[in-house]
């Protein structure tokens, strides 16, 4: 199983390498292969690792001395993420194929090696994170997928994508101090880098670690205050919107930071009030940002942010002792993977084939192209946590956690009632937009779309399965 | 042949080497006889010098000419350092230099020139770190001045011979107060109990530091500091550093910067250890810290205004230097480690961005970022190999400065020193924005429609492939020679009583052990 967990970070590593030094028309059949493979390698560890019976494994690949560097752990919650995190990796792969081209009414386009390189060893580099038992490896890997990041949002080099870039890179990378601090409190404390050690370290500084690496945690996951980079990221490619904001970049935060809850053996109530707290704030923020956008992928940038602050929300109602909370964090973590795709790839396609993904010009999608209407619904949906799409079953973990454990914290429950109003609230929102976009007369824009195609299809009718299914994937594989 | 027999040849290699190139006749068809010689010379050295480090790895310091070379640990990492670079940059500088006789900025006279100082150079360089005799030592150092001033000036423009000057004169004034720290400390051990001709060496003070004058050590120390620190580019001595930099010629600053200011920081690590062993560390390292965050955080901002490329590497290599100064304050085992694997990686590092430089240069003709665009467009290889450098200086994995930035950052928490890092830490992502400025900036981005598609020649990109695999493979696994070198270097420093004259005990596993 250690093989073809290797396998999976390696193989999209080599493909990077391979699309750099090969001819610019094989960049994104290779880019497909590698990411394709990736994923069969981590499909075949899924079922090896559910007839093995569920038994956590660690591996250390990388020792200094004593000292182990990099480990790999498979668990329950790493394959389950791995899987996510790398299977659409090789979605996006095929929807780029189609994206990139001429064709493209937004922005015309041919395929550049860059593009395929920096997507294949980000899908490594998610990989490698998600198995990673050292904070030291997590760092590394950190900070490899914020150089990808940095890359790929750069990508069409205007000056103000390359601005966006460099501050999407330059935030994560101030957060990602906090891993810093917090690997070295690790070291110097304990002697080693494995995450394990964080259980056996002495409450305080056990407080402080958590809190260091909560702090590179926003950073990432663009929670507050680190959240500016986010909607700024919007100029990148929308195929790489969809990865960074659904499935890679800002779920590393969210991973790492239930990866040192699963280490510590119970933590100080602190660090659950500051990350429930944080959340509900960044909750709200998102919530109020909604109202101003017409732009789709700003709109949806704002949901990532309000969707984020859900899984914190329930990592932090975790501390208080819900097992529940904590499963719903990582399922939502999963379901929202799949359902934030979608929705991307929809606005992606929607500009793909319109020219334009500014909402007030989009009507009547479903009258002129059935398939892409029925994805905004389906993503709207989910994302809206209506059942029995995926959105729901998680966010309705996290609640009934939250629930158990608001008795006996009084603070917890006024936050959890905000919270709740606010799910509300962007349901309506989100609504508000279905009903004006999908059904109806086909506005001037949509009227004279381009046909969507055949890559792009098959990955939107994917997603749409998994934005059903993959709730209960979750449920049922984390029991 | 003994590796004792061998280590003079070491130093005579490249200084016939250099001689022998002064005094060939050149014409236009027969310069490749100079290029022949200097290949030779460089190979020499990386051989020789390969195998000096191999018998010092085996566990004896090496000593020759009685007892006035020597080569412990500690000198084995630096010989390594002058004999790596020095091989690829002069590597390098054949398709530089050939390409500057093509464009008539150089004549066959000045190559002539080139080829010799570089050579002498290295020679004196490798007099520095195998010297142990301390005004052997000081000569040295005045004699790499004396070597790289022609280098940084052979352009014979207006600039480049100012900065030539500037270069001489500050270094000058310097090392001399490098001078009275030498003389104080030979004064002192030969008051105390060390004989006269043994007074004159290094091994012999150390071993003796015990028994030297507290207030002297101390005195002679800050005149060490000042001097040498001068040479090695610290805040506020730095001044001449930009300006010889971006006039050099690209392969020469990348050995500037590589390699010469890590030979002022040996001297000044001799020296702190023979401190150290009369005060105790304490007093060196509090002078390390001030001076490294000072360093850091002046040459942090005044990178990221630059605007010539070549001068924002230089303030870089002013930001490492005292990144660098910092890991020896923090001390320990592992900030000393941390602070010698830095000087390693930051060499190599450097030495690809320069060498980078030199092939904007040839294919732009200007170092001013404004004026650079898309070169990855216009010269592909140039402008992945630079995004590498780029990205590995400013402390991304998986490449090698992060491994020693980030155990420095280690080694100070471990210190106790929770501000200054913090500072510290704040300060290298200006570094790290600086970086990101230059890719987006000048490495992305279209190029001029002009601009024709075409890299420059195999000659110049093959050493920066190699800096870049090195940079690659320090960052991801460093290879198990190396660990056992700093290792034994690390410890060496740590207490230089313990391991003088023979190294006997056989070398920890790892360099940072707690």
């Amino acid at each position: 199983m250690i093989n073809l967990a290797l396998a999976s970070i390696l193989l999209p590593a080599i493909g990077a390498a391979l699309i750099l030094l090969s001819p610019r028309p094989w960049a994104k059949r290779l880019g497909q292969v590698f990411a394709g493979l990736a994923t069969l390698a981590l499909l075949v560890l899924a079922w090896h690792f559910a007839q093995s019976g569920w038994v956590a494994i660690e591996y250390s690949v990388i020792r200094f001395g004593d000292i182990e560097i990099l480990g790999l752990v498979i668990d329950s919650v790493s394959v389950l993420v791995a899987v996510a995190v790398v299977g659409i990796g090789f979605l996006i792969s095929v929807y780029s194929g189609g994206y990139l081209d001429a064709g493209n009414r937004e922005h015309p386009d041919g395929v550049k090696r860059r593009y395929f390189a920096f997507l294949s060893l980000f899908v490594g580099a998610m990989a490698g994170l998600v198995f990673s038992s050292t904070l030291i490896g997590q760092l590394v890997f950190f900070e490899i997928s914020g150089l990808c990041s940095w890359g790929l949002i750069g990508y069409y080099e205007k000056p103000k994508s390359l601005f966006s870039a460099a501050k999407a890179l330059i935030i994560t990378h101030i957060a990602s101090l906090g891993l810093y601090a917090a690997a070295s409190v690790l070291f110097l404390e304990t002697g080693t880098f494995s995450l394990a050690a964080i259980g056996q370290l002495p409450e305080g500084y056990k407080t402080a670690v958590l809190l260091a690496v909560l702090v590179a945690a926003w950073g990432k996951s663009a929670q507050l205050p680190f959240h500016m980079w986010l909607p700024d990221a919007m100029e990148a490619p929308t195929p790489i919107s969809a990865y960074l904001h659904a499935a890679s970049m800002v779920k590393v935060g969210v991973y790492i930071f239930a990866r040192a809850l699963m280490a510590s053996n119970g933590a100080d109530e602190i660090v659950g009030y500051i990350c429930v707290v944080m959340a509900t704030l960044t909750i709200i923020y998102g919530f109020f940002m909604y109202l101003p956008q017409v732009d789709m992928k700003r709109l949806l940038a704002y949901s990532t942010i309000t969707q984020l602050g859900y899984m914190y929300l329930g990592l932090g109602l975790s501390v208080f002792g819900s097992q529940l909370a904590f499963n719903g964090a990582i399922a939502h973590l999963f379901n929202h993977a799949f359902a934030k795709t979608l929705f991307f790839l929809v606005a992606g396609a929607l500009s793909y084939t319109t020219g334009t993904r500014i909402l007030p010009q989009i009507r009547g999608i479903l009258s002129k192209s059935p398939l892409l209407g029925i994805a905004f619904v389906v993503a709207a949906l989910a994302i809206a946590g209506v059942p029995p799409f995926n959105g729901f079953f998680s966010k309705f973990a996290i609640f009934a956690g939250g629930f158990q454990v608001a008795d006996q914290h009084p603070l917890l429950m006024v936050l959890l009632v905000i919270v709740l109003i606010e799910s509300v609230g962007s349901f309506a929102w989100l609504m508000k937009w279905v009903g004006w976009s999908v059904p109806g007369r086909s506005s001037e824009a949509v009227a004279g779309a381009s046909a969507v195609p055949s890559p792009m299809r098959f990955v939107l009718i994917v997603l749409i399965v998994m934005a059903v299914c993959s709730s209960v994937i979750a449920a049922g594989w984390l029991g | 042949m003994t590796p004792s027999d061998l280590l003079p040849f070491l130093l005579l290699g490249p200084l016939v080497a250099g001689l022998l190139i002064f005094v060939m006749p050149v014409d236009e068809r027969s310069a490749w006889r100079v290029e022949v010689l200097h290949v030779l010379s460089i190979f020499f050295v990386l051989i020789v010098g390969l195998v000096v480090i191999a018998s010092v790895l085996s566990g004896s310091t090496i000593f020759a000419s009685s007892n006035w070379l020597m080569v412990d640990p500690l000198a084995a990492v630096f010989v390594g350092l002058i004999a790596v670079v020095g091989c690829l940059t002069g590597l390098y500088s054949i398709g530089y230099i050939r390409h500057d006789i093509a464009a008539a900025e150089l004549t066959l006279q000045q190559l002539k020139v080139y080829y010799g100082f570089f050579n002498l150079f290295l020679f004196t360089m490798l007099l520095v770190v195998t010297s142990n005799n301390i005004f052997m030592m000081w000569a040295g150092i005045e004699a790499t001045t004396l070597g790289s001033a022609f280098l940084v000036g052979i352009y014979g423009k207006s600039t480049s011979l100012e900065a030539a000057w500037k270069y001489l004169i500050i270094c000058s004034v310097g090392v001399a107060f490098g001078l009275y720290g030498t003389i104080l400390t030979f004064a002192n051990a030969e008051a105390g109990a060390v004989d006269p001709h043994q007074a004159v060496l290094w091994t012999s003070i150390v071993a003796h530091a015990a028994v030297l004058d507290p207030m002297l050590v101390k005195i002679a120390f800050v005149f060490v500091l000042i001097g040498f620190g001068t040479k090695a580019g610290i805040f506020p001595m730095h001044a001449w550093l930009p300006d010889a930099h971006s006039e050099a010629p690209s392969p020469v600053s990348a050995l500037l910067s590589g390699v010469l200011l890590k030979c002022g920081l040996f001297v000044i690590i001799r020296y702190a250890m023979v401190t150290g062993g009369t005060v105790g560390p304490e007093f060196a390292q509090s002078l390390f810290l001030l001076l490294g965050i000072l360093s850091v955080g002046v040459a942090a901002f005044l990178f990221f205004t630059q605007r010539d490329l070549k001068r924002k590497l230089a303030y870089s290599s002013v930001e490492n230097v005292g990144l660098i100064l910092l890991g020896l304050g923090f001390g320990g085992p592992l900030g000393v480690g941390a602070a010698l694997l830095h000087i390693i990686n930051h060499s190599l590092a450097k030495a690809l961005l320069f060498c980078g430089s030199g092939n904007i240069l040839m294919k732009y003709g200007t170092r001013d970022l404004a004026g650079i665009k898309g070169v990855l467009r216009a010269a592909p290889l140039t402008g992945v190999l630079m995004m590498a450098g780029a990205m590995a200086l400013a402390g991304f994995p998986p490449f090698n400065v992060f491994v020693s930035e980030f155990m420095t950052i280690n080694a100070g928490l471990g210190a106790g020193q929770y501000w200054l890092v913090g500072l510290c830490v704040l300060l290298l992502t200006v570094v790290a924005a600086g970086f990101v400025q230059i890719i987006a900036g000048s490495i992305l981005g279209k190029k001029a429609d002009a601009m024709p598609v075409r890299d420059v020649g195999w000659q110049a990109l093959t050493p920066m492939a190699v800096f870049a695999l090195l940079i690659m493979v320090m960052g991801i696994m460093i290879p198990r020679p190396v660990t056992d070198l700093l290792t034994s270097a690390t410890h060496l420093v740590q207490q230089p009583e313990a391991s003088t004259i023979v190294a006997d005990q056989a070398p920890p596993s790892i360099v940072f052990q707690k």
